[in-house]
């Protein structure tokens, strides 16, 4: 793999600037460079068919300075070990950034799902646990569901788990069903993260959001809620959204409950009456007050960045923002609030069920809402700040904010 | 206002005719006069509380009809006198005691054993009745079944006001109102079963089926006079089961009479013979004909769903079939109708000069559809089709086309002539006309654009294809006021998409949808039937939240209140009421995981259903039944198979099937059987695969989109890799190359995120093209796995579009490097802008480069090989 392209180099990189720009000394920048420690398994698991399969696996608990690492676990054929790397070192400055007592991790596993059978899946899963079951604990390290894993998959692990300690640990694992010690709000936990963290943008660069124009590439689990959200809490109106297939345009205004239900109907926002089609490309590009881009990585370049006309640009989706494009935009004065922060709902509602979990005792909706609110808040006005004082956009911002968090912490356990 | 109605002395009757009225006369079709006093003894009972009276017309030998009572008047006349006297008789006693309302008449059959022909008892009926209508009476009469000419039976049933047939199956007394003048209910006209209290509607296709079949052997009564043309074969083989005769023992004249017998039916395709002289016996060649409106030969589907059915219950198997299978109930409109329908109303001519030459316009052919919806039939058919629509009440029927070339051995036709869904409600009138325009519809289709063109295609445009009709009962049943199956699809003996190597592509496939199978058999964007790969019936292409999106979201129906095919959201469905059986067929998505259902736990208003089927494969042996039964069907045709099937399950989960069509399976694009040509010389091969994920053949291909896997591999920017994928979708949505048929080939992995993988494209990226190929090109000793279609496999599929990996450094496989990397590259005259790709996107303007030739793609996914070649 080109050196420029693989993805943990992106992210050593990414920490380059900020340990330079923060005046890291050199040890704590080279602690912080690399993961704390990796596990590494080889799991056999017994197909339906008789026959055994050997599949690779990993756990990268990436640092642990500010609390247990967490982090998701991504079943995928394409999966390596620098993919895994590089998500544990983004889930330690996002854990930071939104300030909740937790290091980063990442889990993975080199398979195809889409070739297991269920039995299959849950052999795979309680293998997998079963290879690296001694590394997790609420102590130690919080896995959660990711790509192609599933509430179903955490529940198999936890069981998994709690049958080798021989006692209940429902907060070793989040993301799991209600049922099992699951945790209401999460199903638009990153969409209202991301939502609130808007909020206060508006509010810190005065910018009055009420019925103003949205747009929204992907209208996916996320992008859906962003929708409605964006509506209900800050008084914005959808005038466009897209997926995969087409995007649609009404500058009138789209009915989000209506296109949600046609989105689920015909699997596609293309044909929602009244609207017009519009291309990916042309969305991005539309005068409006907030832009989500809630799909794809880096679907905005240097090349497209100089025709965007949004005031803000919400990133639910990870990596939609090129480098390039981020200085475009900082030139031209578009907040970018970054992925990091801008997605950061999913893993504070995470943390909020591990916590109901430890207390045994589970809130309400409203508790859950009013907790998320207070972590974005606050998580926005040091990122802000931090980029007010150091004139760097928010990106860079948020980098700092985390980065020193973590550093900090290194330094007072004394380890650098 | 409605008139009054007058009780007939039984109340779940009056429940089902809505009551008798003063003027009515009531003939009762029997078989044994036990059933007719069933009736007339409480009709008497009534009589006689309502007016002190009943009249009771005694003219036959047989015992009395209702026993002695007081009130009972009974009036003897003597038919031995003659049709004249014996009726001016009837008409003094009837003049004298119109006053007290109420009459029984002895059964109308004894009146031919005096007279000797039905003639004069139908005219005997034609007079008396409208006397008794005008002077505001009831009347009750009987015939016995099966004794009479059609002609007869159909005078006596234009006059009169109700006609109900009665019969009894393994002791149980159905009745059927066949004819209920001036009333309507929207079930008065299915068979009921009589029993105590409320007498319920037969409605469900299956126990439809079986009570109608079993109770009418020959439900098409005008049979008789229209066999001329088929005398000297049926007669003689009427004629030695008539004599006692044991057709079963075949001797040699009986099998040429039977093999004659067959091919006048079922047409003479070397391959159908063989079929049909081993798996059908002389009884359902009878059957056959017993269900044949008009007369000649029944067409391929027909033929097909036939055989089918019989090889099952005929081979050996480790399912016995003749516990799964649901009868078919269906009636066939022979070829030569189409025929004459075209002679009687001049289309003969307009038909042969379309077949010969002419390009229609959609518009020119909806005026030839007009000239087919003006045409009338014989009258002999038209009593026929009556008979038919009688005898399936208000059950739904499908009007299927089933030509003498389609779904044959070398011709699908698939979708190329018309099927129509007669919801049939309404009166016996309404549904008659429904029905006709249906038929005329389907013929109609023979002309239209697409099936002339592709007869032409083929090579068929002047060779004979009169087109028969498949009529059959709509399997399903009665829920709100819809009408559809729990369960159809499409199955096939092989499964041309294997989205991974674990799938056995010799087991079949199922593509299984809730409703009616219209869904499973058109390729509907953006709804999807659930894929049952007969290997691995546990594996789905898709994974987590994506499942919603590839499911069915939309239901097939008929809507009974609205008398219309349908097609409405399944939420819309089955949300405010629980279909039987729903927690075997839906799962909701709840936080991002699915969650199948429990039986009897009531759904959230909030929670969306998802079609998934999980528990009814899981707790059913549907999936085992299925694949037994497209083995048997392949191995029996010694080919592979497509069927059309319903399925629906019982509350213990026992399966039944109704096979609705089977025929032999040919890839997309295909007609015919697959060969990839093994004699293609270098200079035009393209390249050579060795591994298939979707077969079939595409021809014509003008443009080639190339992705050279080194160059691509060589651009370091990442932005300028993402990049690719955009021009990629210019590309496909480009006007110059929509025009023709285009491929597109590229690295690794079309449609991962991660962009060293492969193309970073969405579907709509290539939704256009009609074949993609993966190239999955060694590098620095590493071959990337490939996706096998599986970002956006459902798509493909619904668009079958052809799907290939190639592995350009295996020995088998060939590559003409040279060709996609030196030919010239058209794609900054496509895209001016995006000329900086040249280096690794080229397009290739295939005749500019080939001589005028272009390319054609032929894929076998059973044998694994791929050619793509230039001619």
């Amino acid at each position: 793999m080109k050196e420029q392209l693989n993805p943990f180099s992106i992210a050593q990189k990414q920490l380059d600037d900020a340990a330079e720009k923060l005046g890291l000394d050199k040890a704590t920048h080279e602690l912080l460079r690399w993961p704390m420690q990796e596990l590494k398994v080889t799991i056999p698991v017994k197909m339906d068919d008789g026959s055994n399969r050997i599949f690779h696996a990993f756990r990268i608990q990436y640092n642990t300075a500010r609390g247990p690492a967490k982090g998701g676990i991504r079943w995928h054929p394409d999966e390596t070990i620098d993919t895994v790397r590089a998500l544990a070192a983004w889930m330690t400055w996002k854990t930071s950034v939104v300030d909740i007592p937790l290091g980063g991790g990442k889990g993975g596993i080199i398979c195809n799902p889409k070739e297991l059978s269920e039995a299959e899946k849950e052999r795979l899963a309680r293998a997998y646990m079963r290879a690296i079951a001694r590394s997790l604990g609420v102590t130690k390290d919080i896995p959660a569901p990711d790509v192609y894993t599933t509430p179903q998959i955490m529940a198999w692990m936890m069981d998994e788990y709690e049958t080798i300690m021989g006692e209940k640990h429902p907060g070793v694992i989040t993301g799991k069903p209600i049922a099992l010690g699951g945790s209401q709000g999460r199903g638009d936990a990153t969409a209202r993260g991301g939502i609130y963290v808007t909020q206060e943008a508006a509010t810190a660069y005065g910018i009055d959001l009420k019925g103003q124009p949205m747009a929204i590439q992907g209208f996916g689990n996320a992008g859906q809620y962003a929708a409605r959200l964006g509506e209900h809490i800050l008084g914005l109106k959808l005038v466009a959204a897209s997926d995969s297939k087409a995007g649609i345009y009404n500058a009138n205004g789209i009915d989000v409950e209506a296109l949600i239900e046609h989105k689920l109907m015909n699997g596609r926002v293309n044909g929602f009456p009244g609207a017009e089609e519009i291309s990916n490309e042309k969305l991005l590009e539309l005068e409006v007050a907030v832009l989500f881009p809630a799909a794809l990585e880096n679907v905005i370049t240097e090349e497209n960045a100089p025709r965007l006309r949004c005031k803000i640009l919400c990133e639910l989706a990870n990596g939609p923002t090129t480098p390039e494009a981020d200085k475009i935009f900082y030139d031209k004065g578009i907040i970018v609030l970054p992925d990091f922060l801008a997605n950061a709902g999913g893993v504070t509602v995470s943390y909020l069920e591990q916590v109901q979990n430890t207390y045994n005792l589970y809130w309400e909706i409203e508790e859950i809402h009013w907790r998320l609110k207070q972590k974005m808040t606050r998580a926005f006005k040091s990122v802000y700040e931090m980029s007010q004082n150091n004139k760097v956009n928010m990106r860079q911002a948020a980098y700092l904010v985390s980065v020193a968090r973590v550093a900090e912490a290194c330094k007072l356990r004394g380890w650098v | 206002m409605e008139p009054k109605a007058i009780n007939s002395g039984i109340a779940a009757l009056d429940q089902v005719l809505k009551g008798l009225r003063l003027g009515d006369n009531v003939v009762w079709q029997v078989d044994s006069l036990d059933d007719y006093s069933y009736f007339a003894e409480p009709f008497a009972d009534q009589a006689i509380r309502y007016s002190d009276t009943c009249v009771y017309l005694r003219f036959a030998p047989h015992p009395p009809i209702v026993g002695h009572r007081r009130g009972l008047v009974i009036k003897a006349v003597d038919p031995s006198l003659g049709f004249d006297s014996f009726t001016a008789e009837v008409h003094r006693v009837i003049e004298q005691w119109a006053k007290k309302k109420f009459f029984i008449v002895d059964n109308l059959s004894a009146l031919v054993e005096e007279w000797a022909t039905d003639e004069l008892l139908a005219n005997f009926f034609q007079v008396t009745c409208p006397f008794l209508r005008e002077l505001d009476t009831v009347a009750y009469f009987a015939l016995t079944r099966g004794q009479h000419a059609h002609s007869a039976v159909a005078r006596v049933r234009d006059t009169t006001q109700v006609l109900i047939d009665v019969y009894r199956i393994k002791g149980i007394m159905y009745i059927h109102p066949l004819k209920v003048w001036d009333r309507y209910s929207p079930q008065m006209f299915l068979p009921h079963v009589v029993t105590e209290g409320r007498w319920q509607p037969v409605f469900q296709s299956g126990e439809a089926a079986a009570v109608s079949a079993i109770a009418r052997k020959r439900p098409l009564h005008a049979m008789e006079s229209s066999i001329a043309p088929w005398d000297s074969v049926y007669h003689k083989l009427i004629q030695y089961r008539d004599a006692g005769k044991d057709t079963q023992q075949i001797t040699p004249e009986i099998q040429a009479l039977k093999q004659e017998f067959s091919r006048m039916l079922i047409g003479n395709h070397p391959e159908f013979n063989r079929l049909a002289d081993s798996y059908f016996t002389l009884e359902d060649l009878y059957n056959i004909r017993d269900r044949m409106i008009g007369s000649g030969r029944i067409g391929g589907k027909a033929a097909g769903m036939l055989l089918a059915r019989r090889i099952l219950l005929k081979e050996d198997s480790q399912i016995d079939f003749s516990q799964i299978l649901e009868d078919h109930d269906s009636f066939y409109i022979g070829s030569d109708t189409f025929f004459t329908f075209l002679v009687d109303n001049n289309l003969f001519r307009l038909r042969l000069k379309l077949s010969r030459d002419s390009q229609l316009s959609r518009e020119e052919f909806q005026d030839v559809e007009q000239s087919f919806l003006t045409g009338r039939f014989s009258p002999e058919i038209m009593e026929q089709f009556r008979n038919m629509l009688d005898y399936f009440g208000q059950a739904p029927i499908i009007v299927r086309s089933s030509s003498l070339l389609e779904d044959s051995f070398g011709n699908s036709f698939a979708g190329k002539y018309r099927s129509e869904f007669c919801a049939n409600q309404g009166s016996p009138d309404e549904r008659l006309e429904v029905f006709l325009r249906a038929i005329k519809l389907v013929y109609a289709s023979t002309l239209s654009p697409d099936a002339l063109s592709y007869r032409r295609r083929r090579g068929l445009g002047e060779s004979d294809e009169q087109m028969a009709i498949l009529v059959q009962r709509v399997s399903g049943i009665p829920y709100r006021h819809y009408f559809f199956p729990s369960l159809a699809g499409v199955a096939f003996s092989r499964n041309l998409y294997a989205w991974t190597s674990r799938i056995d592509p010799n087991k079949g496939l199922i593509r299984l949808v809730f409703g009616l199978g219209t869904r499973a058999v058109n390729r509907v964007g953006g709804d999807y039937p659930r894929m049952i790969a007969l290997s691995h019936p546990e594996l789905r292409p898709e994974v987590g939240m994506e499942i919603a999106k590839y499911s069915q979201h939309e239901v097939d129906l008929l809507n009974l209140e609205a008398n219309e095919f349908a097609t409405l959201p399944i939420n819309e469905v089955v949300s405010e009421d629980e279909y039987p059986n729903i927690h075997l067929l839906a799962s909701v998505m709840k936080d991002g995981y699915l969650s199948d259902l429990y039986k009897g736990v009531k759904l959230y208003p909030t929670e969306k259903i998802l079609l998934t089927f999980n528990k009814f494969m899981r707790s059913t042996n549907f999936v085992k039944i299925t694949a037994e039964m497209l083995e048997t069907l392949d191995k029996a045709y010694g080919h592979p198979v497509d069927t059309e099937f319903t399925a629906s399950a019982d509350l213990e989960g026992h399966v039944k099937i109704n096979l609705l069509q089977c025929r032999p399976l040919w890839l997309p694009g295909l007609s015919g059987p697959l060969k990839v040509p093994d004699n293609i010389p270098q200079d035009r091969t393209l390249f050579r695969a060795t591994r298939v994920i979707s077969g079939g053949v595409v021809s014509r291909i003008k443009h080639i989109i190339y992705i050279d896997p080194r160059r691509y591999a060589q651009i370091n920017s990442m932005e300028l890799k993402r990049s690719v994928g955009r021009v990629v979708g210019r590309l496909n949505a480009h006007p110059r190359l929509a025009a023709d048929k285009f491929l597109m080939m590229g690295p690794g992995r079309w449609g991962s995120g991660n962009i060293d993988l492969g193309v970073n494209v969405s579907y709509a990226d290539i939704d256009n093209t009609a074949v993609l190929v993966e190239i999955a090109r060694e590098d620095s000793g590493h071959v990337p796995e490939l996706s096998y279609g599986t970002h956006f496999f459902q798509d493909l599929v619904e668009n079958q579009m052809i799907y290939l990996p190639i592995y350009p450094d295996d020995p088998d496989t060939r590559f003409n490097s040279l060709f996609f990397e030196r030919s010239a590259n058209i794609l900054a005259d496509l895209l001016p802008e995006s000329g900086q790709f040249e280096n690794a996107v080229r397009v290739i303007d295939v005749p500019q480069v080939a001589n005028g030739a272009y390319a054609r793609v032929v894929a076998d996914p059973q044998s694994h090989s791929a050619i793509c070649f230039l001619g």
